[in-house]
């Protein structure tokens, strides 16, 4: 198994023997980082479509093709839960912080709210009209802002006992693949190529067109930068506020698949996955590739990972998933995938 | 109950209400049954009525068991009530009464009642009439009868009044009188003045009063007389015929249907017979004029048509109201007359009359004053100098002072006072009196020179106006703003790049220039291949290919295959370079048309022609250069409100605050 430096988002200190200085001890720290892997989750039937930690990085849940979605603890390989009631596959999941609630949605149009305890369904969110690509809850847990392949970000209300959606944004042009949210914000990726923020508290709607489609966005930890997986192969970094690009990341190729990325809990790389099998590590600053491992021996089709840090845990993990066709047991061994679109 | 635990203080009264939970399911599902109707659906419902009728037929809500049993037929069948076939039965005359047409239903709703007028309220003693015939039969039944059979009814009715009429003969009114009270008031009121009258009277001794008095009493007579009329003519009701029949023929008989020329003849006849006294009989037009009845001016029948409904005028009032107003009274004519006279000088119908005395003058106001000595010519103020300077000898050519300081304030200074005038000098004279610096204005140094300056700075000035003189008769519609704008002087404002002032010819440019060519160092060159048209200037290769490309985009021509250039480069690029040529044309034809306007921009500071085209290049070889380079990430921003709920779950305060969004199209009911 692996065992790797404890990172943390600022907060309670925990002994960091080699991530100190970032800049003279760089290649310590890209020793760190995770190149081996640790465990196979296996019990899916089917594709595995994305995979996400929980907000404690505790758990980890994986939907797929099979149209359920499994809640697996990581750390001792555990498959805790199976939630089935979805139609059709299951594109993203996400968990509430209070690790009360589950959000799934998928192919069919619809948005399930469940309660993680009990395995129920509270409510089905309807209001999309295709297929939903992504799905987040709020910081509060009281929105699931939802994106989907109808051009429209919306968002329901969890308090409320409709199922409508309390707002609807549409200016998209084209499906929006990815979604995010902060306290203040919304954030969306779609495949016309803009990045599109809408900040509630100024009430007003940024539009970053990068001119490649965008598959997937998420955040620096510090929520200045955004980064953005397009599809030329390049994986941008652009800062929030000014809206220009600080770094472009290439090597890797993203030409057809949805495929996740992220930055490292201190910032310091880029992590994004390849359709050749393997996951790439960037420094954030000066764009080299750090490191690459294979991810998988056989063919994977479209691995991206997506990384989520405990804070209290000295574990740190990444779970990248693959999608492999000809196997009908399909593993998960670490999360979030990309679907053909 | 009595409590009997002393803690419980409790007393319980009357019949506990009765709770949902206590009710079981099966009660309340009888309960339910029992008012059918809500358990099933509402298509399933059926209404009827008790009979066991089906009500409510039909594709209507509303609606009524219509017929017989939604027949049109009857209880005898189809027959008609009234036929009888036999010979010896004849039909009985059915009097059709009200509750004939009356539904079971309308009868309870009028409470069961036959449809009667009460006593109080029988106006026309119709009720009263039927309760006596009523009576009378009754009656008649009862008396053994000397006229064997039956008595018509119709043959004996007494005399039925209603009560209205009962109250007022009791009031001393009988049939004939009006109503009016006025009689029983005038008479009060006559006496009233009387009395006042003779109040006045005793305690006056002057003319002046007398003289109130005897009006005063004369007023009163004429109130009594007026009363007197008044009741007279309240003797008898009037009784309101419009047109008494007069004739033989039977009702609704129109003898000139046919003949409608005659009508209105007949008619005038009739009402110059009625109203002698009204002269301004008018019918419509002449009596030649088939205008009579109501027929519309205008409209003509031909030989085989009559005249019909539809020709009628319909702006026609329905009556002919001059003549057949008032005169209901043929007898007091006399009486007629006297009442308009008197009405005319009391103004009596009308509520103002004619002021004793006018105390309203036409105003009228005087022409201003015009002084002795006016002269409807406009005086200059500065006699025009035009004519001075044709006379005036040059003065001599003179070199300019050594001192460039001197020369640069002389040459000024003379700029000056050719624009505007001498008055300016004088000022100068004026101010400069102690400045030595200035002496040339009143013959020091450099005198000569100065006057040699202002020479030809007013033959400048005379020969811009000069052609623009000349230029301004034939083309004196043509003085445009701008042509006013270079004659004065003046740099006219930055122009956007879509004017379309583009019609500027190159004669009119190039009379510009020279016009004002004092003022500015170099002309302008136009010349072939402007600057701007080279955006590949660093690439000869490319640039040459541009022009081929732009040749062959604007000009005609015959097309020759170049192929050389063309070998070298493979499609994809050929096809970009294409596009990059189109995107760099679209920009010269922009910077084209900016540049049309710059013969008139000219007017600007010396020198910055150049500098305006070496911008416009600028501005085009890098547009050109950023078609190449991407153009991302791009940033706009845009208003976007989030709707308040989402606000409220995210516990940020809502930026509109509630401010109607003028621009949703649900509010607008679209």
């Amino acid at each position: 198994s692996l065992s790797l430096s404890p990172k943390k988002k600022g907060g309670s200190p925990t002994p960091e023997p080699s991530a100190r200085g970032r800049t003279k001890e760089m290649s310590s720290a890209a020793q760190q980082l995770p190149r081996t892997e640790s465990r196979t989750l296996s019990g899916h039937e089917g594709a595995v479509l994305a995979v996400r930690f929980n907000h404690d990085g505790k758990y980890c849940l994986s939907c797929g093709k099979d149209r359920t979605v499994r809640l697996w603890n990581p750390h001792t390989g555990a498959h805790v839960k199976t939630y089935k009631s979805h139609g059709r596959e299951v594109r993203d999941v996400n968990a509430s912080s209070d690790n009360a609630k589950l959000v799934s949605c998928g192919g069919d149009k619809q948005i399930f709210y469940w309660d993680v305890a009990s395995g129920k369904v509270i409510r089905k969110f309807r209001g999309h009209n295709s297929e939903v690509n992504s799905v987040k809850f709020n910081e509060h847990n009281t929105v699931v802002l939802s994106a989907g392949y109808d051009r429209s970000v919306r968002a329901f209300d969890c308090r409320s006992q409709s199922s409508d959606p309390i707002q609807t944004i549409d200016t998209f042009q084209d499906s929006v693949m990815s979604v995010n949210v902060t306290n203040t914000e919304i954030i969306a990726g779609s495949v016309d190529g803009t990045v599109r923020t809408f900040d509630i508290r100024m009430g007003r709607e940024t539009v970053d067109n990068l001119g490649h489609p965008v598959n997937c966005i998420s955040l620096s930890n510090d929520r200045n930068c955004l980064l953005a997986n397009c599809l030329d192969s390049t994986v941008r970094l652009l800062d929030k506020n000014s809206g220009e690009m600080l770094q472009e990341y290439k090597g890797h190729i993203c030409k057809s698949f949805k495929m996740d990325c992220c930055l490292t809990n201190d910032d310091a790389f880029v992590i994004g996955g390849s359709e050749d099998g393997f996951v790439f590590f960037w420094e954030l600053v000066d764009a080299p590739i750090v490191a690459t491992f294979r991810a998988h021996s056989s063919v994977v089709l479209f691995p991206c990972h997506q990384r989520h840090l405990s804070p209290n845990k000295d574990l740190h993990v990444d779970v990248i998933c693959r999608w492999d066709h000809s196997c009908l047991d399909l593993k998960i061994e670490i999360a979030d995938v990309c679907y053909p679109y | 109950m009595a409590s009997h635990d002393d803690d419980q203080d409790l007393v319980v009264y009357g019949t506990p209400i009765e709770r949902e939970e206590d009710i079981s399911a099966r009660k309340r599902r009888a309960v339910a049954d029992a008012g059918q109707l809500r358990a099933l659906p509402a298509w399933k419902q059926e209404v009827r009525d008790e009979e066991g009728r089906r009500r409510f037929h039909g594709a209507f809500t509303g609606g009524f068991s219509a017929g017989f049993y939604n027949t049109a037929g009857s209880k005898e069948g189809w027959t008609p009530q009234t036929f009888t076939s036999s010979r010896k039965s004849r039909a009985e005359h059915k009097k059709q009464s009200i509750y004939n047409f009356l539904d079971e239903e309308d009868i309870k709703d009028m409470g069961g009642n036959a449809l009667e007028t009460s006593q109080q309220y029988d106006t026309f003693g119709f009720t009263a009439a039927e309760h006596a015939r009523k009576q009378a039969s009754k009656e008649q039944n009862e008396r053994p009868s000397a006229i064997p059979g039956p008595v018509p009814d119709e043959l004996v009715v007494p005399a039925t009044t209603s009560i209205g009429v009962k109250l007022l003969m009791k009031m001393g009114w009988h049939q004939g009188r009006t109503i009016k009270d006025a009689h029983a008031d005038s008479l009060y009121e006559s006496r009233r003045e009387a009395r006042k009258a003779f109040l006045a009277l005793s305690g006056v001794s002057n003319d002046e009063d007398q003289d109130q008095i005897a009006s005063q009493k004369s007023r009163v007579d004429e109130n009594v007389a007026e009363s007197f009329n008044k009741i007279s003519a309240s003797g008898n009701t009037p009784v309101y015929v419009l047109h008494p029949k007069e004739d033989l023929h039977g009702l609704g008989f129109d003898p000139f249907k046919h003949a409608p020329e005659f009508k209105d003849r007949k008619r005038s006849h009739k009402s110059v017979n009625r109203d002698r006294n009204r002269s301004d009989v008018s019918v419509r037009g002449s009596l030649l004029i088939s205008n009579s009845g109501q027929y519309a001016p205008g409209f003509g029948i031909g030989a085989l048509e009559e005249l019909g409904v539809e020709d009628e005028d319909i702006y026609a009032s329905g009556f002919n109201y001059e003549q057949t107003e008032v005169d209901i009274e043929p007898s007091k004519t006399s009486g007629d007359s006297k009442f308009k006279l008197e009405d005319k000088k009391r103004g009596f119908f009308l509520s103002f009359k004619i002021a004793s005395n006018s105390e309203y003058k036409l105003e009228r106001f005087h022409p201003p004053e015009i002084p002795a000595d006016f002269d409807g010519r406009h005086k200059f103020s500065s006699p025009i100098q035009t004519a001075d300077k044709f006379s005036d000898l040059a003065p001599p050519e003179v070199p300019p002072p050594e001192d460039t300081t001197l020369r640069l304030l002389i040459e000024g200074c003379a700029a000056m006072v050719a624009r505007c005038g001498k008055h300016i000098e004088d000022f100068y004279k004026e101010k400069s009196k102690a400045s030595p610096q200035f002496l040339f204005l009143d013959g020091g140094d450099g005198c000569s020179y100065y006057t040699r300056k202002l020479w030809e700075h007013q033959q400048k000035f005379i020969d811009r106006q000069r052609p623009g003189a000349v230029k301004s008769k034939p083309s004196s519609d043509k003085l445009t703003a701008e042509n006013r704008g270079t004659i004065l002087g003046e740099k006219p404002l930055d122009r956007s790049s879509k004017s379309s002032s583009s019609f500027v010819s190159a004669k009119e440019a190039v009379q510009l220039q020279s016009n004002l060519g004092d003022t500015f160092v170099k002309p302008i060159s136009l010349d072939g291949v402007p600057e701007s048209k080279k955006p590949f200037r660093n690439e000869p290769a490319k640039q040459a290919r541009f022009e081929q490309f732009l040749k062959e985009k604007y000009q005609g021509g015959l097309r020759i295959a170049s192929l050389a250039p063309t070998i070298t480069m493979s499609d994809a690029d050929r096809a970009r370079e294409r596009l990059d040529f189109e995107a760099a044309a679209d920009a010269i034809e922009k910077g084209k048309e900016y540049k049309a306007i710059d013969p008139l921009s000219i007017l600007g500071l010396p020198g910055l022609n150049e500098q305006r085209f070496v911008s416009s290049t600028q501005l085009e070889s890098s547009a050109v250069l950023q078609d190449e380079r991407p153009m991302y990430p791009q940033r706009e921003e845009f208003e976007w409100r989030p709707s308040p709920i989402l606000c409220k779950r995210f516990d940020i305060v809502d930026p509109f605050m509630g401010k109607v969004n003028l621009s949703d199209s649900t509010l607008l009911g679209v």
